[in-house]
């Protein structure tokens, strides 16, 4: 899970490999806000698969790539 | 998890943030007022929970998003600098904390640096791409790499 400085270093990095998904870094910070803002709070539970799915879901990250298993 | 596996939890994420890097087991063992055996029995079953990750010799290797050993990703946040797992994580940190913060990286593909502030959960370069190569099925199947 990289940052890279655009689409083109992406793909001279992947070397030929099949990619993954890639979005923009605002989207990312969006995602990271979400998924990890409570992690320190004094009442954290842990997150179910469903909660994380709803969260990926609700920012827009759809299709296969971003299911997560147990579905 | 149950409520002990749960506390120890939170007062091992509790001390890696007061130390600024990840606790050993004897120092969660000290303020939790038990012996390393039961603090290393605990990070166990939470590593098998996915709730940390540990490294060789049972030290903490992440407390997502920080991460326990150096990383290409360094975050400044909350009057320190962390390590993140990865470019999600280092996001993650300033989330976490709920902190504005810094960024440093380098491109995997050229090495150059990047600096990105993050002021208000928006990072200050919207250039900048964020790549996953593994699909979130398979995120577990190694966290490392992932």
């Amino acid at each position: 899970m990289n940052l890279f400085r655009s689409g083109e270093h992406i793909q001279r990095w992947l070397a030929g490999r099949d990619p993954g998904a890639t979005i923009a870094v605002e989207k990312l910070s969006e995602l990271a806000h979400a998924w990890w803002e409570d992690r320190l709070s004094p009442g954290w539970r842990p997150h179910t698969r469903d909660g994380n799915q709803a969260i990926l879901d609700r920012l827009g990250f759809a299709g296969d790539f971003w299911c997560l298993p147990g579905s | 998890m149950n409520d002990n596996d749960l506390a120890l939890r939170n007062l091992t994420y509790a001390r890696f943030v007061e130390l600024g890097r990840a606790p050993t087991a004897d120092e969660v063992a000290v303020v939790g007022g038990c012996d390393r055996t039961e603090v290393m029995a605990g990070w166990e079953r939470l590593h098998a929970e996915h709730a940390l990750v540990l490294g060789q010799a049972g030290s903490i290797r992440m407390a997502n998003p920080f991460s326990g050993v150096p990383t290409a990703y360094r975050v400044q946040a909350g009057g320190r600098w962390w390590y993140g797992n990865c470019a999600w994580d280092a996001f993650g940190i300033c989330a976490a904390l709920h902190q504005d913060g810094r960024i440093e990286a380098s491109c995997p593909d050229c090495g150059q640096s990047m600096q990105i502030a993050v002021r208000g959960q928006r990072p200050d370069d919207a250039s900048l791409l964020f790549h996953c190569l593994v699909p979130a099925a398979r995120w577990w199947d190694d966290i490392v790499f992932t």
